[in-house]
């Protein structure tokens, strides 16, 4: 196994990128793209308001509809309905379109996801390094939708977005060139298929607990929700944004943790490999949903992060460890 | 660049009417500027207007967390000025009493303490349930879940219930298995300790110098605690001991009255195994012209924040002046202090670890 020459490897990944021709067909598939986006945003929000609640000792949302699962419902009709308020030193255009510009990246990079050998939208050589690098675009999102709004607590939250980006990118871009070495390329679906005897999280455990981590972060999901910090920030970088806006943004949170599951299922969990009496799907879809599962867990037992806490997490512990990784790696699997 | 952030007086931070102005360098802090008072309601000088006994109601609202130690520091003040002595069971009531009163106090801290580091809210829904049980249990001695106004002149308004200890002694065992699964929670998670260890340190002089109180002073290291060094009630019967911490951090801070908790469990337990049987009733409240016998009266009390005092100037009918200390504004005035160079997201977690309650700064 081996990586070759830099250059011959990016032009055949870049020459196996088939778009897929057939119009109508890819209609049909954004439109399933979004259904299963809103199905699971809606559903994964009942579901994580009754999960808190039961470790919480409470009951959640009961009294719309069936054990309250009309309750986001309601909820979303009202935010609709509320008056939509900009502030005054807001940057308008800025401000209007930062969150849709946040949910439409969240949105396209899922279309690229594949869902199973045969259900995918496009079959991109570099899948991978694309949707990484587009999701490190999402902190400079967040920066100038947090400094649109004018706000104080929303300026430091946008400040602490850049430092959060520093801490994990580099450890999570590092596992990448790991996994990448393993599959032998950036593609998606070969790295589901070179999984087959054992999925990565046994070969690379240190790994997957590396990127697990990163996503955590990217995610902004606790232990490090601290751009949102709502006990210190109020609510950070999205203490400014109202009504539809602050519906749009929950929608962005759920919309986020899917993609986020969705890679490490493909990356770490064997993706859609699992016993054929399902659908491949099928298992692609369970295993997003127990890490969702999993990443609510820890929503719910841990405490928040300090801001420089994390960047000498990321640099003394993940970094290094990251390195470890990738040389254990090559060591062991490239011969 | 120093920019200057304002942060309250509604803000999910800091509990209550407190205003900051915070300058900020980036993420750093360099300055906290404290402003209170608006929740300033002139309760020393409504006292003043009113006959004694009408003033307990008053002073439950000062420290809202922990009602009862207000109240029965206000009676204690009367009862020295009238010279009354305290019947012994009654003694014991209010002492098993105010040690519930801190327990639910120290549970309703803890739970906001772990909303303040950034937990969603876990520890602080299982404190107030736990916090909600030890209410009612005082509700069952005093008739009311929250604000009791059960002292009296020498006693109380009436006799705890028959069935109090069989009551009482389970729920103490409960919450005594719950207090290690509180500390589990919590400080087998090393982001945690993290975040309270070496942060807000407060030396011993300077916690001295400042006149702070209560588990903030303890938890700088110097053993004084009202309880054994004033010696009221029959604390030195129920093998009472202060619990004290050295470092003076935020995790001291914790700690004294995690210990806290457990010690009020035993000091509880001791004292319902050793109660007297007899009468426990005090004074009607109507005391026309009653017999001044100190004319000036000075009390203190270990209320669950600090070291509560009332300076009280008697008259025949009503008080002639009444002075208030609240442990709260004096705790609250090291935030400064203590805050500085740390991060902002710290500011919140050691304004938590103060336990400061704002009507009680306010008066």
């Amino acid at each position: 196994m081996s990586i070759g020459n830099p250059f011959m490897w990016l032009t055949q990944a870049l020459q196996s990128a088939n778009i897929v021709s057939n119009i109508e067909a890819l209609i049909v598939y954004a439109i399933f793209i979004a259904v299963l986006i809103s199905v699971f945003d809606y559903l994964f929000g009942w579901v994580e308001r009754k999960m808190i609640a039961k470790a919480h000792l409470r009951h959640g949302p009961t009294y719309v509809g069936k054990y309250g699962i009309l309750q986001n419902l309601a909820d979303f009709i009202k935010l609709l309905s509320k008056e939509n308020i900009i502030p005054r030193n807001a940057d308008r255009l800025l401000f209007m379109t930062m969150l849709p510009l946040l949910l439409a990246f969240s949105v396209f990079l899922i279309f690229l996801v594949p869902l199973s050998p045969t259900l995918q939208a496009t079959n991109l050589g570099l899948g991978l390094l694309i949707i990484f690098v587009t999701l490190s675009f999402v902190p400079s999102i967040v920066f100038l939708g947090g400094v649109a709004t004018g706000n104080k607590f929303a300026d430091i939250s946008a400040q602490r977005s850049v430092i959060m980006l520093v801490s994990y990118e580099l450890p999570v871009i590092l596992v990448l060139v790991a996994v990448s070495t393993l599959a032998n390329g950036f593609n998606l679906g070969s790295i589901v298929a070179a999984q087959s005897p054992y999925w990565f999280i046994i070969l690379m455990p240190l790994g997957f607990v590396i990127f697990f981590i990163g996503m955590l972060a990217e995610l902004e999901r606790p232990p490090f929700d601290i751009r949102e910090a709502d006990s210190e920030l109020i609510a950070g970088w999205f203490t400014d944004y109202s009504s539809p806006y602050y519906m749009l943004g929950l929608f962005l949170d759920y919309t986020r943790m899917l993609l986020g599951s969705l890679l490490i299922a493909i990356i770490f969990l064997g993706g859609w490999l699992g016993p054929s009496f399902l659908p491949p799907m099928f298992w692609l879809l369970a295993k997003a949903v127990i890490i969702s599962l999993a990443i609510v867990f820890i929503r719910v037992a841990t405490v928040r992060m300090r801001i420089n806490s994390l960047l000498r997490f990321g640099w003394i512990y993940l970094l290094p460890l990251s390195i470890i990784n990738l040389i254990v790696t090559f060591i062991i699997f490239v011969k | 660049m120093i920019t200057r952030i304002n942060v309250g007086p509604i803000h999910p931070g800091t509990h209550g009417v407190l205003r900051l102005l915070v300058d900020v360098d980036g993420d750093t802090i360099k300055r906290v500027e404290t402003h209170i008072g608006f929740l300033h309601r002139g309760v020393e000088k409504l006292v003043e207007t009113r006959m004694y006994m009408q003033s307990p109601p008053y002073m439950e609202k000062l420290d809202y967390i922990a009602p009862l130690a207000f109240d029965e520091l206000l009676v204690a003040a009367i009862e020295g000025a009238l010279g009354v002595e305290v019947k012994e069971r009654a003694q014991y009531i209010r002492v098993i009493q105010l040690e519930l009163q801190r327990i639910a106090s120290h549970l309703l801290w803890l739970g906001t303490l772990a909303n303040d580091v950034g937990q969603l809210a876990t520890v602080f829904m299982w404190a107030f349930s736990d916090r909600d049980k030890v209410m009612r249990l005082l509700e069952e001695s005093s008739g009311t879940r929250m604000f009791y106004v059960n002292q009296r002149i020498g006693g109380l308004i009436r006799d705890q219930p028959p069935d109090f200890k069989e009551h009482a002694l389970p729920l103490l065992d409960y919450l005594e298995k719950r207090i290690p699964e509180f500390e589990a929670t919590l400080e087998k998670n090393p982001i945690f300790t993290q975040r309270m260890k070496g942060i807000g340190v407060l030396g011993k002089e300077d916690a001295i110098n400042f006149g702070v109180t209560g588990p903030v002073l303890r938890g700088s290291g110097i053993n004084y605690d009202t309880r054994s060094n004033q010696d009221y009630y029959v604390y030195k019967k129920l093998n009472f001991a202060p619990q004290i911490q050295y470092r003076g951090d935020s995790y001291s801070r914790y700690k004294v009255r995690m210990l806290e908790l457990r010690e009020s469990i035993k000091v509880v337990r001791n004292a319902l195994n050793k109660m007297p049987e007899g009468d426990a009733l005090g004074l009607p409240v109507r005391l026309i012209n009653p017999a001044v016998k100190n004319r000036i009266v000075r009390v203190s009390r270990e209320t669950p924040r600090g070291e509560g005092m009332m300076y009280m100037v008697a008259d025949p009918q009503r008080p002639y002046r009444l002075s208030i200390r609240s442990p709260s504004f004096v705790n609250l005035s090291v935030l400064d202090h203590i805050s500085r160079e740390h991060r902002f997201a710290d500011l919140f977690a050691i304004l938590a670890s103060l336990d400061p309650v704002m009507a009680d700064v306010d008066r």
